[in-house]
């Protein structure tokens, strides 16, 4: 192989790029509709609650943990969120802070279990994210809330020309998210607990503090998604995040993240969310069978993990 | 109780302190809730609730048991659900579209659990990458394949001996699948506790260098955990065949996750691997169950339930810490 190809294959975006970029070409191509601003609209606006779940694992992958929780906690958020609205009348822009503060305190209480226990983190979001699922399911008894104020699912239609108003919110939080993991102290903390905790906590990081912080941003992004979720439906459905699971992993990890913590790519993770996106775009307009998305997308993550197994092995850091 | 954790070495192998108070502990906890339950409410105890929960308790036996045996490895099997449903349809379509004989379809279905399995471990030892991606990655290439195959059509008319083997009751109130279930629990005890292969599992998933380096053949063994586990998933899609009636392409899946985590983790078995809990795993799942069933029985409803597994799963692990702190405070072997 000559060296530039490898040395470009070494990026862990370019494969990612290269695939994007080659499939829109082959969809402009075949599909005359792709191209069409209406189309891209949807396509885009269909990213923008996926592109905040990635970022929300892709924090817990940075520490080395993870977050099975993300979509009990965007459940839960959803539903609080337009129940607070619909039943106790309390206005849009006091509901949303109040729904990411619910957010962040479900992942204060996932990031003190684990601190405070010492247990894998696996184990305790399994079980508090069926618990938060209960707490949703509970309370709405599986009902959703249907009276949304027109302003928030206005905001959910409105777009400028093919760019929906909704990815402007992830957009901005990749970022802040860029800046926190490459300027920032605490950034910098997290992903230096995340490649090698012992000596992390040897040049006097806080475990408590780096994990605390991890899981307090995963479960505020998981709560901006399900507010995004919410203007996007024009409703708060109890079954908002029950499909985020895959998703959340999926797109971090064909961005090159590393499973073992301390290595994050937000740029990889946006373009892997782009990329699913355009492969279930595409199967809308070539009317494939909608049960192909879930095997191509377990397809995709064992074809990234083989890469980036093979790119550590390269460079070797394997 | 009998079931000590194995995996201690055998020089420390006294009575284990910490695993016997934790079983003993959960039996409590399950008579404590069957009093409660069968004093709130005379039907618990019907022979018909009983049938129904033993029948529904040996399915969550065998899904436990399908993660305890990865779980063993130190690795965990999030596609138990993906690979019980594809043994399901493959079952479904031996039997009705094929005409075998039914014992004929039902090896058939074991067999490409066990493949699928096998797949998984394969994967895993040859890539060297964690098992959590791996199996979160084939969960999805497995049931995308199934749905892709059988266009998520149900068969239902399988053989009449199927549905009539699930409704089933010795002595009024046995299921039959529980029978299967204890039958099932009985060999794994014996693999894990006099078995050379199942010494070698516990070695590997304690410390895989060290097996490694004392002749175990890592790689292998856990290759064959992944394959057992497929092959125990797809025996759980099979009861949940009988129990039905017909092959639906809706059961397992993500569903089977959160059971197939809390049987083992209530009964003891480690996350980090190198111990496992047989009889645990039986008495997490009965705990489960019973909870489940007498919910409903006290229309308490379906919808808490979920809050209820998750806040007993939290307590369970918070207990097992505090207890292990306790433990190595006053010197007692873990």
């Amino acid at each position: 192989m000559s060296l530039w190809l490898r040395r470009l294959l070494l990026v862990e975006w370019s494969g990612l790029a290269a695939a994007i970029v080659a499939g829109a070409g082959a969809l402009a191509f075949i599909a005359p509709n792709f191209l069409t601003e209406f189309n891209l609209y949807v396509m885009l606006r269909s990213l923008s609650v996926p592109l905040l779940v990635a970022f929300a694992q892709m924090i817990t992958l940075g520490v080395g943990q993870m977050n099975i929780a993300v979509g009990a906690i965007g459940g839960l958020v959803a539903i609080a969120f337009g129940g607070m609205m619909e039943v106790y009348g309390v206005p849009l822009g006091l509901a949303i802070p109040l729904a990411l503060a619910i957010g962040a305190l479900s992942g204060l209480i996932n990031g003190l279990l684990i601190v405070r226990t010492g247990i894998n983190a696996f184990i305790i979001t399994l079980a508090t994210g069926s618990a938060f699922t209960g707490i949703n399911f509970g309370i709405t008894g599986s009902i959703p809330f249907y009276k949304m104020p027109p302003a928030l699912s206005g905001f959910g239609d409105q777009h400028w020309s093919a760019m929906p108003y909704l990815l402007v919110a992830p957009l901005i939080v990749a970022a802040l998210l860029g800046l926190f993991f490459s300027r920032l102290a605490p950034g910098r903390q997290l992903l230096a607990f995340g490649g090698n905790p012992h000596a992390a906590e040897l040049s006097g990081i806080s475990r408590g503090r780096v994990v605390m912080t991890a899981h307090v941003l995963s479960g505020l992004l998981a709560a901006v998604a399900a507010v995004l979720a919410v203007a996007q439906l024009g409703s708060a459905q109890p079954t908002i995040g029950a499909d985020w699971l895959l998703l959340s992993f999926a797109a971090p990890i064909i961005g090159g993240a590393a499973l073992t913590g301390g290595y994050i790519s937000v740029l990889g993770t946006m373009f892997a969310v782009f990329l699913i996106g355009l492969i279930q775009n595409g199967m809308v307009l070539a009317k494939v069978d909608p049960y192909w998305v879930q095997f191509v997308l377990g397809a995709l993550i064992l074809a990234a993990v083989g890469l980036n197994r093979w790119r550590a092995v390269n460079s070797g850091t394997a | 109780m009998t079931d000590e954790a194995f995996g201690e070495t055998p020089a420390r192998r006294r009575v284990n302190f910490g695993v016997v108070s934790a079983q003993l502990g959960l039996v409590l906890i399950i008579a404590g809730f069957w009093t409660v339950f069968s004093i709130r409410a005379p039907g618990f105890l019907s022979s018909f609730n009983l049938f129904t929960v033993g029948r529904a308790l040996a399915i969550d036996i065998v899904i436990g048991f399908a993660q305890m045996v990865v779980l063993a490895t130190g690795g965990m099997n999030l596609s138990v659900g993906a690979i019980g449903v594809c043994a399901v349809m493959m079952g479904g379509y031996l039997m009705q579209t094929l005409g075998l004989p039914v014992p004929v379809a039902m090896a058939g279905a074991l067999a490409l659990g066990g493949a699928l399995g096998w797949l998984n471990g394969f994967v895993i030892t040859r890539t060297g990458v964690n098992s959590f991606i791996i199996t979160l990655a084939s969960a999805n290439l497995f049931s995308g394949a199934m749905l892709i195959v059988t266009k998520a059509v149900p068969l239902n008319a399988l053989p009449p001996e199927v549905g009539a083997f699930g409704k089933a009751r010795i002595a009024g109130f046995v299921s039959p699948l529980l029978l299967i279930a204890l039958g099932i629990c009985a060999v794994l005890f014996v693999l894990y506790r006099y078995s050379a292969l199942g010494r070698n599992i516990l070695a590997a998933g304690a410390n895989a260098r060290a097996a490694a380096m004392s002749g175990v053949p890592v790689g292998r063994v856990v290759t064959i955990s992944h394959g057992l586990s497929g092959v125990l998933a797809a025996i759980a899609g099979m009861m949940v065949v009988t129990r039905l009636g017909a092959a639906m392409p809706s059961v397992g899946g993500d569903d089977w996750l959160l059971p197939s985590f809390l049987g083992p983790v209530l009964g003891g078995t480690l996350l980090s691997g190198g111990a496992v809990a047989v009889v645990g795993t039986m008495l997490g799942a009965l705990l489960v169950t019973t909870i489940r069933s007498g919910l409903l029985v006290l229309q308490i409803g379906n919808f808490w339930l979920q809050l209820y597994l998750g806040l007993i799963l939290l307590l369970a692990v918070l207990v097992d810490r505090y207890r292990a702190l306790y433990a190595e405070r006053h010197g007692i072997a873990r």
